[in-house]
């Protein structure tokens, strides 16, 4: 039973990174209805600027962590105004395939940079043995993970219910031609989504980072398992979002804990996000509290 | 019309004459033409291009059910190389017994059924959903044959075929030999896509795309449109896929993975959405792109000069590919979101009006 209790705590100390992730890429989604196909790769690089400040520049760790999140936020900024901007208007495919074919330019940057290949750890800042409690074990990174993504919830939180770009952002997810003829720039709105989705997705790659190391391949991969995740919780959902990464994150060590033993090779932590995917894509489309479309002719 | 072959122009009168596949005696001309080049071709090159060029022609043939899926039906799918997979590991298990004019329509109605099952949330869901089943049909796809001791878990299985009514493929002719059985296949499939597309079918699935509501008020069934979409594109990644198995003699899961059905798509925008021309010149763009930078990746790696100016530990080599991929996809979309098709319109419908320029 300990052990049970094990995978939980752990699955949810994953699972946040993943609802950190998830967060971003529901915000792009929500308020433009672009799939980002390149929030892997966004993740990575928020990761990797941080390892260089911290690593080469010496910056005190709070600082570089900072700085990183920021200049992510400016890159998602950035693709949204050159590329995005342009394939307003145009078919759902497009704006796809223009976030692939981004995703393979950033993999491509990356490679230019010494992070390509090889692993790379942050200098340990948290304490190195971890919090036992009952027969669990915690370790400081994994409540890191908990704590950042508390921590953003209630910023959201904040940010939507309150603040005046909050509200139109969520303005212009609910009825853009409505929003717009009262005076919401929509444009500013799309670029600030893709801004915060960077921010959230430096974030996520942080505490990656500080959990499991830094590689490059595996950075971009939680980029793959967002998609689980926010087609469990619905595509445009923010309470969603979390309970979906996190319900992902538990399943995923549930299974290695579990299954792994039945099946030749092991692995299955790899497999059971996208078969989830499958069986809510086929039974429930619209995710825990996506919002189903009406359509008229 | 009085002399149809110095045709400048649209000149069609009834619906019999709009409703040709080809619209002028010219077009009948070239495509025989380019048939005849096709033929021809591999009697003029090295063993190695013809390997290239049955790469280009298989992947065509994958592009082409792409193009149903979601050149015309507008259904994103990311699962178009787990759908040839699906071809080439049924034929990899059929080939010791039965011959390949068997195995491989096997494969094809093997996808087809996967194809099918992937599309089930198409009845209620549309695009991004769709998407990404076909995303997670593609990661279960390649982590389940990498688990399966049947299809030695993701190792090579070897395809063998030595000859064919009497005639021996050995070392030498390899290339060759599969190189007509290739294109004949594809010539054969082009002729089923024009036709499937431009008859009642091919107009239910641009209604679909179009608007789905209005194609169920008009009396068509979306869903089951879509998931004939879906089955008739996994169809033709299941040939290609069971052409591939043959042609490399062996089937290997590196060859179905996400980033090769990326590299599909990517195929298929690069040549144009949803036409047979864009389908041939979208393989052989990505094709000879990735050769051409898979030349200068090595021409960086021997020039003494260039490696003192890169800081140790950047990998250009490795770089080259994804970014000059990406850019690609990224440029087309933006500046010439009709693909290569578009250009090769231009043309013909310059000599077409000639000496007019409209």
């Amino acid at each position: 039973m300990s052990d049970f209790f094990q995978f939980l705590i752990s699955g949810i100390a994953v699972g946040s990174i993943y609802a950190l992730a998830a967060l971003g890429f529901v915000l792009i989604y929500k308020s433009s209805r672009v799939i980002n196909f390149a929030h892997g790769q966004l993740i990575a690089i928020g990761a990797f600027v941080a390892y260089a400040l911290v690593a080469w520049l010496k910056l005190p760790i709070a600082l570089a962590l900072l700085t990183a999140v920021l200049a992510t936020g400016l890159l998602g900024f950035v693709v949204e105004r050159v590329f995005l901007k342009r394939l307003v208007g145009q078919p759902i495919i497009s704006v796809i395939m223009v976030t692939i074919g981004l995703a393979s330019v950033l993999d491509g940057l990356m490679y230019l940079t010494p992070f390509g290949s090889g692993n790379f750890s942050y200098p340990a800042f948290l304490p190195q043995e971890p919090l036992r409690l009952a027969g669990i074990t915690v370790s400081y990174p994994q409540l890191l993970a908990v704590g950042f993504t508390a921590l953003f919830l209630l910023l959201f939180g904040w940010f939507f219910q309150r603040s005046t770009l909050g509200i139109s952002m969520r303005a212009v997810a609910d009825d853009q031609m409505a929003a717009m003829s009262v005076g919401v720039s929509v444009e500013k709105v799309f670029a600030l989504a893709w801004a915060v989705a960077g921010v959230t997705a430096a974030s996520a790659g942080m505490v990656v980072g500080t959990v499991s190391g830094l590689n490059q391949d595996s950075l971009i991969a939680i980029g793959l398992a967002v998609f689980p995740a926010v087609i469990l919780g619905g595509l445009d959902s923010i309470p969603g979002a979390v309970v979906g990464g996190i319900t992902i994150g538990v399943l995923q060590n549930l299974a290695a804990g579990y299954l792994n033993r039945f099946v030749p090779g092991g692995g299955t932590e790899l497999v059971i996000p996208f078969v989830v995917l499958l069986v809510v894509l086929w039974f429930k489309p619209h995710g825990l509290f996506g919002t189903e479309e009406i359509e008229r002719v | 019309m009085r002399n149809p072959w110095a045709q400048t122009g649209n000149y069609r009168t009834s619906y019999e004459q709009d409703t040709t596949i080809f619209a002028t005696y010219r077009e009948i001309v070239s495509v025989g033409v380019l048939l005849v080049a096709l033929v021809l071709l591999p009697q003029f090159l090295e063993r190695s291009q013809v390997l290239t060029l049955n790469f280009i022609l298989i992947y065509a043939i994958a592009v082409l059910g792409l193009n149903i899926t979601t050149g015309y039906a507008g259904l994103i799918s990311v699962g178009q190389a787990a759908f040839m997979g699906v071809g080439a590991y049924t034929v990899a298990l059929a080939a010791p017994y039965l011959p390949f004019y068997l195995t491989i329509p096997l494969g094809a109605a093997v996808a087809a059924v996967f194809g099918a099952i992937v599309g089930i949330p198409s009845l209620r869901v549309k695009h991004l959903y769709l998407a990404l089943a076909t995303l997670a049909f593609q990661e279960i796809f390649v982590w389940s044959v990498g688990r399966m001791p049947a299809l030695a878990q993701g190792a090579s299985i070897p395809v063998e075929m030595r000859n064919f009514l009497g005639y021996e493929i050995g070392f030498r002719n390899h290339n060759h030999f599969w190189y007509y059985v290739i294109l004949f296949t594809l010539v054969l499939m082009v002729i089923a896509w024009r036709n499937l597309l431009r008859g009642k079918y091919g107009r239910a699935l641009v209604a679909v795309r179009d608007n789905d509501r209005a194609a169920d008020a008009m009396g068509m069934d979306p869903g089951r449109t879509k998931l004939m979409a879906f089955a008739l594109g996994a169809l033709y990644a299941g040939v290609a896929g069971g052409l591939l198995a043959y042609f490399q003699r062996s089937v290997v899961i590196e060859e179905f993975t996400l980033a090769k059905s990326v590299g599909f798509l990517a195929m298929a925008i690069v040549g144009g959405l949803g036409t047979v021309v864009g389908s041939l010149l979208g393989p052989a763009f990505i094709e000879y792109l990735r050769l051409l930078m898979e030349r200068f990746s090595e021409w960086i790696k021997g020039n003494q000069v260039i490696q003192q100016v890169i800081p140790p530990g950047v990998d250009v080599a490795s770089a080259l590919l994804p970014l000059s991929f990406g850019l690609v996809i990224v440029l087309f979309l933006m500046f010439e979101p009709r693909g290569l098709y578009n250009w090769w319109r231009l043309v013909r419908s310059y000599f077409r009006t000639w000496p007019f320029k409209y």
